[in-house]
């Protein structure tokens, strides 16, 4: 049993676990909120019948996987001291475009890069209005989710179009298919798992990554040490709009239609996992591993709430709660952590 | 004689590791300007946050209007009468004069709405009062800065203030405004206010000053009427102090080689032609007074700031340089005053602060950084520069000041830069640690570094340099060989005295 829920945790958290920032201390944080994460799950299933199953385990994994991607992406632009906002609208820009393309007969590998292009372009022109026209990162997402919406809902009519069958590939089949009891374990939650991996690796490892954390900690010893401000920030942006982008095809495949008026305000449950995985708002601190643990509270608890019978409403009642608990807490102990 | 306002009688205060005030004396009258003056660190903010409520003295009596006073907070002060002018403007830009004036303490109506019929009559009468043409309706933000400080001033005697302390009110001043509020404080003073004026621009007190009292680290040392006092005797009250042993021996030769040469840098409003050269294996000294503009031109040379005209060239070559990176790419670095807003990323640990500025050097292919490296280069400074730390990874907002400043140096050392420009390198340092910096860099002009050093403190100038600058107001001054100088002579060129001084001869 415990192999699925091995599978479920993508590795990249066990590679964000000694420390984001580099030192002991932080990565205590990160485990904390991972034995909270385990405590969930061990609640659900003791009270929750059917819930520590193969198939529900699966399931859970899949649902959370576009969250988790956009939680990833959306955790460079905080960790640089922005926001992004355009998220949902990108999603729902990237999905339809590249249905669009497999319409218009491009073979579907092809529609899907063409709709994560999408996304990175969105990405850039936010990063591109926030480094050149100076403006808050607020605002100048703000106004890209409104554009992209409009551009999205314009060029559909607001309608939804049915995809070739073959685009629901990528959303719908499994591997390790087995038996009835275990049925495969769901492409998305594959490109989630390598998603972290490879932006987990990318925000720890390399130059990109700790200019990153360096500009969100302080911008102008940034700037004076060197590093090329604006090119990390494009960068930051491009990779959340790659990831809402990556999220669009996702569901778009899953569903085997455009959804031009999907993905409203997925940003905000994005942001959620984020900063329920230890991002700060303040920038120069958060890792893909929060992001993705983040991720994975927010999916426990609305699988585990459901099969207990509480209501969407209720869901997002508790969710609430834990967002502004998360973060009362990280607080409580930066500050004790400073005053040291 | 004038009534007696206030008495301040053997007042002391330390802090943690500092003495800040020894048994300091000081007296006002009504009517007069008082002007306070020492260097930095000789007490003067202490006393003024004393007198307004913000600190409590450790011991001693102030006694104001004849009744010894012991305020328990600035607003205990303020109501009593003791109004202060801070160096920042504590306004609000988004509000109106009227509203500004009375912010906290707005009339109301009756009803407890807030009358601002009332509000803006009572302020438009005290700005009539102290000679004012402003609109107190006019949002703040949409005034000169000289106006918005007479704004200050009209709150603060709002409150019926008979003391009004002003701590360099004319920093952010220009000529003409400065004239204006000189006005202003005449007004006051023909009323009966008593005037406590702290500048560090001592050319400017002639205008305005009765009297005038000295302190030094934290002691009283002297009062006069301003007109029997000369500036030369102001001076060295001010500086009196011996240079003992708070220098490490000389180390470095400057050798002949032009290292750097910076020709007729000029910067619209902030720089004004200047021109200088850097040899190698110097320490060359840059003084002035707050305002002259040394932290700017190091900006300028740093490419942080732009410039308006001029050039740099680094052994002979032009340099083309238009961002922190250029100068970075030609061995240029700055060690700002502001550690912990301009130096270091304070979240985030030692070894990556080290790094910050020369992170390829412990990357890998594909940009990947190699922790090893970065770790072993990281072991290198802490050994050679003494860093005191629990670890390598540990994070710098939990270093000492004197730890943290080594960290940025470190980061400049791991970039090989070959010429050092420190902004106030001891700032917010205690003694042991400032020796240790002294010492490092002594070594590093000592190993063919060139080292441009701004302070405003003279002895740091004094016992550390080769030859020292001295601005005044965006202009280079003097140039002057630090063995055969003084702190006299270098404050005289600091205030600008050499400049009227030659005007007056013409």
């Amino acid at each position: 049993m415990s192999n699925e829920l091995q599978m479920v945790a993508p590795p990249a958290f066990k590679g964000g676990l000694p420390a984001g920032l580099g030192t002991k201390k932080l990565s205590m944080d990160k485990l904390m909120i991972f034995v909270a994460f385990v405590a969930l799950f061990i609640i659900f299933s003791l009270t929750a019948r059917n819930f520590f199953t193969a198939r529900n385990v699966l399931t859970l994994a899949l649902q959370t996987s576009t969250i988790t991607i956009m939680g990833i992406g959306v955790t460079f632009t905080i960790i640089t001291g922005g926001i992004d906002l355009s998220i949902g609208s990108i999603v729902a820009l990237s999905g339809t475009l590249a249905v669009m393309a497999a319409n218009a007969g491009a073979p579907i590998w092809l529609s899907m890069v063409l709709g994560l292009l999408s996304g990175v372009l969105c990405g850039l022109l936010n990063g591109v209005i926030i480094t050149g026209l100076k403006l808050p990162p607020f605002i100048a997402t703000l106004g890209m989710m409104m554009v992209a919406r409009g551009v999205v809902l314009t060029i559909t009519n607001a309608m939804s179009k049915p995809a070739p069958e073959a685009f629901g590939h990528l959303g719908n089949d499994t591997l390790f298919r087995f038996s009835r009891q275990f049925p495969g374990i769901a492409y998305p939650v594959f490109i989630m798992i390598i998603t972290a991996i490879v932006f987990g690796f990318f925000l720890r490892k390399t130059r990109m990554g700790r200019y990153t954390y360096a500009i969100g900690s302080n911008e102008e010893a940034s700037r004076l040490s060197g590093i090329k401000v604006t090119r990390v920030k494009l960068v930051a942006y491009m990779i959340c709009g790659f990831c809402a982008a990556l999220t669009g095809i996702i569901l778009a495949s899953r569903m085997v239609t455009s959804q031009p008026n999907g993905g409203i305000s997925y940003e905000l449950n994005a942001i959620a996992a984020s900063v329920i995985g230890g991002t700060s708002l303040m920038g120069g601190i958060g890792t893909v591993g929060g992001a993705v643990i983040g991720s994975f509270i927010i999916g426990v608890l609305g699988v585990g709430l459901t099969m207990q019978g509480a209501s969407y409403f209720v869901q997002q009642i508790v969710i609430g709660l834990v967002v502004i608990a998360s973060v009362a807490v990280d607080q409580i102990r930066y500050k004790k952590k400073l005053v040291q | 004689m004038a009534e007696t306002l206030l008495q301040v009688q053997d007042v002391s205060k330390g802090f943690p590791g500092v003495q800040a005030l020894d048994k300091v004396q000081f007296e006002l009258r009504r009517g007069e300007v008082h002007a306070l003056v020492g260097e930095n660190g000789a007490g003067k903010s202490t006393l003024m946050k004393i007198l307004s409520g913000v600190y409590r003295p450790d011991a001693g009596t102030i006694i104001y209007k004849g009744k010894a006073v012991h305020f328990q907070n600035s607003r205990e002060a303020a109501a009593a009468g003791i109004g202060i002018i801070y160096q920042e403007l504590n306004l609000v830009p988004h509000l109106t004069v009227a509203q500004n004036i009375y912010i906290g303490r707005e009339p109301r109506t009756w009803l407890g709405y807030i009358d601002d019929r009332k509000m803006n009559v009572d302020a438009a009468a005290l700005l009539a009062k102290l000679n004012l043409n402003i609109d107190p309706t006019i949002r703040l933000n949409q005034l000169s800065v000289s106006k918005q400080q007479m704004v200050e001033i009209a709150k603060a005697l709002s409150k019926d203030s008979e003391i009004l302390i002003m701590d360099e009110p004319t920093s952010a001043l220009t000529e003409s405004e400065i004239d204006e509020l000189f006005k202003v404080i005449h007004g006051l003073r023909d009323r009966g206010v008593g005037i406590i004026y702290i500048s560090h621009r001592l050319d400017e007190l002639k205008h305005i000053v009765d009297r005038i009292t000295i302190f030094r680290d934290g002691h009283y040392i002297a009062t006069s009427d301003y007109n029997a006092i000369t500036m030369e005797e102001i001076i060295n009250k001010m500086v009196g102090r011996k240079l003992e042993n708070l220098f490490p021996p000389r180390q470095n030769v400057p050798t002949g080689k032009k290292l750097l040469e910076v020709k007729h840098i000029t910067r619209t409003g902030i720089l004004k032609d200047i021109s200088f050269d850097l040899f190698e294996g110097e320490i060359l000294g840059i003084a002035g007074l707050m305002g002259a503009g040394r932290s700017e031109l190091a900006r300028a040379i740093f490419g942080a700031d732009p410039i308006t005209s001029g050039e740099i060239l680094r052994d002979g070559r032009k340099l083309d340089i238009r961002s922190p990176a250029d100068a970075i790419r030609h061995g240029i670095a700055y060690l700002s005053e502001n550690r912990k807003e301009e130096g270091l990323a304070i979240k985030m640990a030692l070894n990556m602060n080290v790094t910050m500025a020369n992170v390829p050097q412990v990357s890998r292919r594909f940009a990947i950084i190699s922790r090893n490296q970065e770790l072993q280069a990281t072991r290198t400074y802490v050994d050679e520069l003494d860093i005191r730390t629990p670890s390598l990874e540990q994070l710098v907002n939990n270093l000492s000041g004197g730890n943290q400043q080594k960290v940025v140096v470190a980061k400049w050392l791991f970039r090989d830069s070959r010429i050092l420009i420190f902004d106030e390198p001891t700032r917010g340092i205690d003694v042991g640690a400032k020796y240790a910096i002294y010492e490092l860099i002594g070594k590093l002009a000592r190993e063919g570094v060139g080292v441009i050093m701004i302070s405003s403190e003279l002895p740091e100038i004094l016992g550390m340099t080769d030859r020292v600058l001295v601005l005044h107001e965006g202009r280079l001054t003097a140039t002057l060989q630090t063995r055969a100088t003084s702190q006299e002579e270098i404050l005289n060129h600091a205030a600008g005295l050499s400049l009227e001084a030659a005007a007056d001869q013409n």
